[in-house]
């Protein structure tokens, strides 16, 4: 289609968020493939002694078997879960309490989940040792992060799914069942066929998550199991070698944009069908494709990892209440104190941030969502594409990538509260985009051209018309950023600064430097300020008659 | 509240649209056509005729790829929508759902500056217009499809728009309110004088409420004219089996003298107005409306002014008023329409009848 | 409520905070990087604080960490200061062009193994290596605490030796010395050692600290680590035991640099020259740091020189560690870890 460029808003628009995006984008990237691959000239030299190294050629090939476990066993667990709260009429208490464990994992701060599973199942655990009494058990290596990684992720797979599921029509099986078909056989030909591309997304998304995760590894994957974006960190910071790991980081590009761009063209080709408002149904019949054996079987299963993750953070929590847990096991809230006192400045940082975080980026999120969904120019594709690239690349190549970018004027931001909220915003807008794409989806582009034949201009337009609707994207979206802005680290390790700290930090200083206790009510305290922005924003959510985009923790994946 | 009307002229407008993979499209071709200031214009053709993207073309929603677009004796090709004063109502309303009625209404005037208490008294005064006084706290989801199309309707005209364009409006309601909303519609138009296009697939509709309409096929206009005259003299095939139905029945030309000319038809032959370049010989289509046909026994003889053919009644479907049967003859299926039947009587299906014509109802059709 | 009136909320807010955001700092400032945990650089910049009135900005970082962020920020400093890292990442901050070289009026004092030939870093303090076990588990097992390096070696300990991954950890390289010293300077010698002790090993950590706790709450027998670490550990109350391998460990050191190109030169070298004052020494002893003073003279009369005293500390050669950090720590990772 020839359509050219006269609109007077637009222009501004597309060029304003281009210029965004290429400055706090594509610049820092620039950058750093610069510094990787440019030694007087174009170079290789970065990473020609890295693929001599064994543990670098062995990170990728076990990388890649990680995601692919990790994405397989999360979709699983996930998908037992979602079964098990939408179809085996489970009363509405048990789905609450069953969401809210699940949530757990999902928005706790990064090595929270790795060290509670070290003190639950690690030698001389809670549950492998003073329960079972094992005492040869190895929690290091692949196993452990695998455990770990699955009990992380597979919530996303869990909310993803769950909205699959829900959205499945029970009368589809019910018409199976009317023709004779017995329990199983409807599930194996109606349900799960269904449920596929919700499946393959889940297992994409929790993949994806595996892929860029270094926590994890960093504490549980041992010297016998390197992966990549620990192997990129350790490059950095253990061998000063910091063109060898961004030289890692770009080779850990290649698989994860392929995971990004396979599950967005899956979405598309779906019409991101999994947030379509269907109509209500399921009131009317009541679901049996589940025999009692059946819930029987998902409820042991979900009861036990349920159990499992309750006393991870249990365990957390009592980390966080005695003087020295294992040594001191009296009540103390010293560490609280702590927090508190010492400790307050990284809260109060960290949530001046997290705030400012969401409307800037609630609305960079909205505009970009429209314009990607709604206009047309050239490039459109293009911007869509390297607006995501922040949030494909690993947190560490982020964070150095700012660092190299804007250290120097005139665009010095490095020890500004700034740069930490340019670099949420940049990275996690992703879910208000596309919450804000599918919202769009929903709505009728008459009433955007209405507005405009009334005689608004598109900004107009923008600001009276669509704005307003699309308020439960925008609420998804600055929800998503703040849970992020309160517990991730990868990237912001690196551009935190004498004046900006921030509680995640601390935490992994509270890690490495043996203060248990602290880093617990830390992470607590954390856990408790994500839990109470979740409550507001589906509280809001509600009142916005958005129910359709469920909580915002659907998008957290995304 | 009364507008000048302004003249809309379309000067040779095309648009193409290109699919992935496959080849451009043409969706308008070339048209070109003018509406005279305070006239009611129809689009009327099947859906992918073109009609719809005509009028987003003069809308503003979508650019021609060639042509341009005068409203008034302002150049518009290139002006943006919200510049061009125009009211647009649209097939599902497109009424904002946040907004209340009042608020709905009201959108154009903001958007324009209008002061506070204008907008109160316009927006009451033309919710009066619509029928729907005391609606202004109501929300969209809280109202009647009828009632959310006069409120769409309401928030198109109070901006006294030079141009009104009617997407199917009517296209969602049920059968009976859309005969009633389209008397509205018409006496509204016609009460206010804004020029108007129109586009709709119904034909009723199109020849209830129109000064004119344009017959669009494939991207073109196949022929322009008012309801009437397109009943009377379709230039077309199409166009003939669009307005109303139709019999379509070969004939071939005796004499050609003085501008009429004699046309064999069923063993008899019908006298018309000349075609150019018809001759003796050559095959043209004559049309039969189907109430010009009359069925009479088997046993009829041809009178001297009409013609006459035997069938075999194939359906028959009775409509109180009216009753349609289709006659087969000689392999070919004729459509008969016979009114009051209370009086007249029905015929069976399979009964052998007599269908004649009157020579002066048949009318050619240049075969092109 | 009206998307203007929200919109108008929005922007006020985003204001205010932005404003909160660009607070005009304290009148006389250092900043610092370190790698020293709080609990045991706060107290002394503090002290320098109460003394002078000058107010010490610190972000802790790793070694690593620190290094890489200096590196970066090169052109740009943000830090004046890098106090309270290993040796090695001031070799390599040295290398990266990072720091410039600074002589406090005391330097001459500090003696030549504990500092840089050419005076770009000087170690503020010695810190060394200790093996720390759980006693419950040794009483268990029957075993005594090692005092050797060979001890560590009895099958007895297999998967029960947590020690720090020599990619992340100063401590690591630390242990790699002691090792290398122990041996008699044979690197053969000592890679062979390594080799056997890796069997024995449960997991190297990220952090050289990071096996105390382990070790203390039992999950783990032995923790090889800096003696700072496990005096910390021992502190909260775990059941451990502190002993020395009989062969000698290394006495690495804790070095200050001035950035290249600070912001807050002055201020910043006359902090360095307290540093190295009695006045702070002391500091070493008093806050229970568990490092021994550089300066000659500085008080080392409690726990530190009682537990020193059954330790042999062997003297490192700097110039041959900034030389070959690198290759060690590759041929760790390319021969010891590897299975």
């Amino acid at each position: 289609m020839r359509r050219p460029l006269r609109d007077p808003v637009l222009l501004p628009a597309v060029l304003l968020v281009w210029a965004a995006v290429a400055l706090f984008v594509l610049y820092p990237l620039v950058r750093l493939l610069i510094l990787t691959f440019w030694n007087e000239g174009p170079s290789l030299d970065a990473v020609t002694g890295l693929v001599r190294d064994w543990t670098n050629r062995s990170a990728l090939i076990n990388s890649l078997a990680l995601a692919v476990l990790v994405g397989g066993a999360g979709t699983a667990l996930g998908f037992a879960f979602a079964l098990l709260t939408v179809r085996a009429n489970l009363p509405g208490w048990a789905r609450r309490a069953i969401d809210a464990v699940v949530l757990l994992p999902l928005i706790s701060p990064p090595f929270t989940a790795a060290i509670a599973l070290i003190f639950a199942l690690g030698p001389r655990g809670l549950i492998s040792y003073h329960v079972f009494g094992l005492t040869k058990v190895n929690i290091y290596g692949l196993w452990g992060t695998l455990l770990s990684e699955t009990l992380t992720y597979f919530p996303v797979a869990y909310l993803t799914l769950k909205a699959v599921i829900a959205n499945i029509d029970p009368n589809l099986e019910d018409s199976a069942f009317s023709l004779g078909a017995r329990r199983w056989r409807v599930f194996r030909t109606v349900t799960l066929p269904l449920a596929t591309p919700g499946v393959a997304n889940a297992f994409l998304l929790v993949s994806a998550a595996s892929l860029a995760d270094f926590a994890t590894p960093l504490i549980l994957a041992g010297t016998k199991f390197p992966v990549l974006p620990t192997q990129a960190f350790l490059q950095i910071t253990g061998l000063y070698d910091m063109r060898g790991g961004a030289a890692l980081c770009f080779l850990l590009l290649v698989p994860a944009l392929a995971i990004f761009i396979g599950q967005r063209q899956w979405i598309e080709r779906r019409g991101g069908s999994f947030v379509t408002v269907t109509g209500k149904v399921g009131a009317t019949t009541r679901v049996k494709s589940l025999s009692p054996a059946a819930v029987v079987a998902l409820g042991l299963v979900c009861g036990l990892v349920v159990t499992l993750v309750l006393i991870c953070y249990l365990l957390i929590a009592a980390a966080s209440l005695v003087r020295g847990l294992g040594a001191d096991n009296t009540l103390s809230f010293a560490h609280y104190a702590h927090v508190f006192s010492g400790g307050l400045k990284a809260v109060r940082d960290t949530l001046i941030i997290a705030v400012l975080c969401m409307p800037i980026g609630g609305l960079f999120a909205v505009v970009l969502g429209f314009l990607v969904a709604r206009t047309q120019f050239p490039g459109r594709r293009a911007l869509e594409f390297a607006a995501m690239m922040n949030y494909a690349l690993p947190g560490t190549i982020v964070g150095i990538a700012y660092l190299l970018a804007f250290n120097d004027p005139p665009l010095a931001l490095t020890g500004t509260a700034f740069i930490l909220v340019v670099c949420y915003v940049f990275r996690y807008s992703l879910a208000g985009t596309r919450a804000t794409t599918a919202v769009l989806a929903q709505i009728d582009p008459a009433i955007e051209e209405a507005s405009a034949s009334l005689g608004a201009r598109r900004d107009v337009t923008f600001r009276r018309v669509v704005l307003p609707l699309v308020r439960p994207a925008l609420l998804a979206g600055m929800t998503v950023l703040f849970i992020r802005a309160m517990t991730a680290i990868s990237a912001t390790i690196f551009l935190v600064s004498l004046d900006w700290s921030l509680v995640t930090v601390r935490i992994l200083e509270g890690i490495t430097n043996l203060e248990l206790g602290q880093a617990s009510a830390f992470s607590m305290l954390v856990i408790a300020l994500v839990y109470l922005a979740v409550a507001v924003a589906s509280f809001a959510m509600r009142r916005l008659n958005a129910g359709s985009l469920g909580q915002a923790g659907t998008l957290l994946g995304g | 509240m009364t507008t000048t009307g302004t003249r809309l002229q379309i000067d040779h407008v095309s648009k193409r649209f290109s699919r992935v993979g496959q080849s451009t499209l043409a969706a308008v071709d070339d048209v070109s056509l003018v509406v005279e200031p305070g006239e009611l214009l129809t689009l009327l053709g099947p859906s992918g005729c073109g009609k719809t993207t005509t009028l987003r073309m003069v809308a503003g929603f979508e650019q021609p790829d060639d042509g341009r677009i005068y409203i008034g004796d302002q150049d518009v090709t290139e002006l943006m929508v919200y510049r061009r004063g125009i009211g647009f109502v649209f097939q599902n309303y497109a009424l904002f759902p946040h907004l209340t009625v009042f608020e709905n209404v009201a959108y154009g005037l903001k958007v324009r500056r209008v002061p506070g208490r204008d907008v109160d008294r316009r927006v009451s005064q033309v919710l009066e217009l619509v029928g729907l006084p005391g609606y202004e706290r109501r929300f969209p989801n809280q109202l009647s499809g009828g009632e959310q199309q006069r409120v769409a309707v309401a928030r198109a005209v109070v901006v006294e728009p030079r141009l009104l364009l009617f997407d199917e409006p009517l296209s969602n309601l049920d059968a009976k309110l859309r005969v009633q909303m389209r008397a509205e519609l018409s006496r509204l138009q016609k009460q206010l004088a804004i020029t108007t296009v129109y586009v709709t697939h119904d034909q009723d509709e199109a020849m209830a409420i129109s000064d004119r309409i344009a017959v669009m096929r494939q991207g073109r206009i196949a022929q322009i004219g008012t309801a009437e005259e397109l009943y009377r003299a379709p230039r077309s095939e199409f166009v003939a089996q669009f307005i109303g139905r139709v019999n379509l029945v070969e004939g071939r030309v005796l004499d050609v003298t003085g501008g009429r000319m004699t046309v064999a038809l069923w063993g008899g032959s019908v006298t018309v107005a000349a075609e150019p370049g018809c001759a003796p010989g050559t095959r043209l289509s004559l049309i039969l409306r189907p109430e010009s046909l009359t069925l009479v026994p088997e046993t009829t003889k041809a009178g001297a002014t009409d013609v006459l053919v035997l069938g075999t009644v194939r359906s028959r479907t009775f409509l109180g008023e009216k009753v349609e049967y289709t006659v087969e003859v000689a392999g070919a299926l004729l459509h008969v329409v016979t009114y009051d039947p209370a009086h007249r009587g029905v015929v069976d299906v399979g009964a052998r009848v007599g269908v004649t014509c009157s020579a002066a109802a048949a009318r050619p059709l240049t075969s092109s | 409520m009206s998307v203007k009136g929200w919109c108008i909320r929005l922007a006020a807010l985003v204001g205010a905070l932005l404003a909160a955001s660009v607070a005009p700092a304290a009148a006389q400032t250092i900043n610092v990087y370190t790698a020293w945990p709080e609990s045991l650089s706060q107290p002394i910049f503090k002290a320098y604080t109460a003394k002078t009135g000058v107010q010490i900005n610190f972000l802790r970082l790793s070694t690593g960490e620190l290094v890489a962020r200096a590196t970066a920020e090169k052109s740009n400093p943000r830090a004046d200061v890098i106090w309270g890292a290993p040796g090695d990442g001031f070799a390599a901050a040295k290398e990266a062009g990072i720091i410039e070289p600074y002589r406090p009026p005391t330097w001459n004092l500090i003696s030549a193994e504990l500092k840089d030939r050419e005076a770009y870093y000087t170690a503020v303090s010695k810190n060394t290596l200790v093996f720390m076990s759980n006693t419950k588990l040794l009483k268990e097992k029957g075993l005594k605490p090692p005092t050797s390096w060979n001890d560590l070696l009895d099958p007895a300990y297999k998967g029960q030796i947590q020690t720090a991954d020599a990619r992340t950890s100063g401590t690591a390289l630390t242990r790699m010395l002691s090792i290398y010293y122990a041996f008699g300077k044979d690197e053969e010698k000592a890679f062979d050692y390594q080799k056997k002790l890796h069997k024995n090993v449960q997991v190297y950590t990220k952090s050289g600290g990071g096996c105390t706790v382990p070790v203390g709450l039992g999950q783990t027998m032995v923790c090889v680590a800096h003696m700072p670490d496990a005096m910390e550990a021992k502190k909260k109350g775990y059941d451990l035991v502190v002993t020395f391998p009989k062969e000698g460990v290394a006495a690495v050191i804790e070095a200050i640099a001035l950035v290249k190109g600070a912001k807050h030169r002055d201020q910043a070298t006359k902090f360095i020259d307290w540093t190295f004052s009695k006045e702070m020494q002391d500091l070493l002893d008093k806050n229970d740091v568990y490092m021994l003073p550089v300066l000659p003279g500085a008080s080392i009369d409690t726990n530190v020189q009682s537990l020193m005293r059954e330790a042999k500390l062997l003297p490192v050669d700097l110039d041959w560690v900034g030389k070959n950090r690198k290759r060690l720590v590759e041929r760790w990772v390319n021969e010891t870890i590897k299975d």
